[in-house]
């Protein structure tokens, strides 16, 4: 499943709405990094409110999309994990050390601005 | 037995079951116990003869049972006295009447439920079995006076079934027990991990105890649901009230500290004594990841600046590190 981007000013939001494929992962990294020069956003927000479960590819590729953005010149929140979600990743050690969190879309589109 | 104390008690149906006591787990018991359709007819063959001296027996048990001040204060009632005698008596009957299947199990599981329920403890019950085996054992020997060889040998059938009766009956009391233990260690897991609002987006979490691995996992869970919930943004957990942090907690602590943060919220851990630092530091725990500060006021206070709530208290920031 394609996940949407939205434009919102220079903020551009990426709702996760099921469990992906490693496929869409992949393809939701090469949109993001191309669409981010495109629209010249400063500020990506990936919500992942709908994700009950994530494994450490999709950590992995989080974390890749964070790194790949910061070198376009963009920063990237992580908004809405779930508990069960993020009790689960940090037990297997996946902590996202270096990227942002916020709990809701609203708060993400807040931290950007400021 | 009145109608208010029966419906107390657990149907022995369902106990039989939770304590797993299928067919298999009861041939399982008689192998152990070597007991086999020899001793089922050997007992059968025994029926005649008990039913000859049963009152006597049970006459003699219960003039015993009076003898001792515990096993006395049971027996008070004359009404109750002459229903346990009766009922004794079926038992004592039931003993070489064979067919030792599920409903005899069953029997003997309500038995040790109501034994365990009126508070009868182990020894007497014991002592009263090792009473009613000599009985028997001496009348057996001298109905069999001429072939000690038969006496022996159906003394030894009744014998183990009776130390199945005995295993049965323990087992209740032990599982009844545990039940028990293990009801009051939920209510004991419920009532110490209460997660309070104390304003909006702030959350305290006193802990008030020893955390073990298990108790550590469902704080955890419960205190990031709790931030889902109440849509917290800060929550301040206050550890003064726990003894002892090991490698193991303090671990929890990090992931705790971590899951809080992937949700977007922050945790603040307030009440370090100075043992538990001193602890931590010497085991070389790295904490550099968590907030921590003195105490709960100081958590409080710390919290109210991340959310933006100006700070009336003359206390100093306290806070040691921030994210």
């Amino acid at each position: 499943m394609k996940v949407p981007i939205l434009k919102q000013g220079n903020i551009l939001i990426a709702t996760i709405q099921s469990a992906l494929a490693d496929k869409d992962l992949i393809n939701l990294q090469n949109d993001l990094s191309h669409q981010v020069i495109q629209y010249r956003a400063n500020g990506v927000v990936i919500d992942i409110t709908e994700l009950d479960v994530m494994d450490s590819f999709s950590t992995r590729t989080l974390r890749n999309i964070a790194s790949i953005l910061k070198l376009r010149g963009a920063n990237t929140i992580i908004v809405g994990m779930q508990p069960d979600v993020a009790y689960a990743m940090v037990q297997l050690g996946l902590t996202l050390p270096d990227i942002k969190t916020a709990r809701d879309l609203e708060e993400g589109l807040i931290l950007l601005h400021s | 037995m009145d109608e208010i104390e029966k419906s107390t008690l657990p149907d022995s149906y369902v106990l039989m079951n939770k304590m797993g006591l299928d067919e298999n787990e009861v041939a399982r018991r008689k192998d152990w116990l070597e007991f086999t359709p020899d001793d089922e007819a050997r007992l059968l063959e025994l029926n005649e003869m008990a039913q000859g001296y049963a009152t006597e027996v049970i006459e003699a048990l219960y003039e015993h049972f009076l003898k001792f001040e515990d096993t006395r204060k049971f027996f008070e009632n004359p009404t109750v006295l002459s229903r346990v005698k009766n009922l004794q008596k079926e038992y004592f009957l039931r003993l070489t009447k064979g067919d030792y299947t599920k409903n005899y199990i069953e029997e003997r599981i309500k038995i040790g439920a109501v034994h365990a329920a009126i508070g009868l403890d182990v020894k007497w019950y014991l002592g009263a079995y090792n009473y009613y085996l000599r009985a028997v054992g001496e009348r057996i020997f001298k109905a069999f006076k001429n072939n000690p060889d038969q006496a022996l040998q159906a003394f030894f059938s009744l014998t183990k079934l009776v130390y199945m009766d005995i295993g049965l009956a323990i087992d209740t009391y032990i599982f009844q027990r545990e039940m028990t233990i293990s009801k009051q260690q939920e209510a004991i897991r419920e009532l110490s991990t209460p997660v309070l609002q104390l304003r909006e987006e702030l959350l305290i979490l006193p802990i008030i105890g020893a955390i073990d691995s298990q108790r550590a996992r469902q704080l955890t869970e419960q205190l990031l649901h709790a931030i889902r919930d109440k849509r917290a943004k800060v929550v301040v957990v206050d550890i003064t009230g726990v003894p002892t942090v090991d490698s193991r907690v303090a671990n929890h602590l990090v992931q705790t500290v971590d899951a809080t943060r992937l949700m977007g919220a922050t945790l603040i851990i307030t009440g370090l004594s100075a043992e538990v630092a001193q602890t931590l530091v010497t085991i070389g725990v790295d904490l550099s990841k968590i907030n921590t500060v003195g105490d709960l006021q100081g958590g409080i206070e710390a919290a109210d600046k991340i959310l933006g709530i100006p700070v009336t208290g003359k206390h100093d920031d306290t806070l040691t590190s921030t994210n």
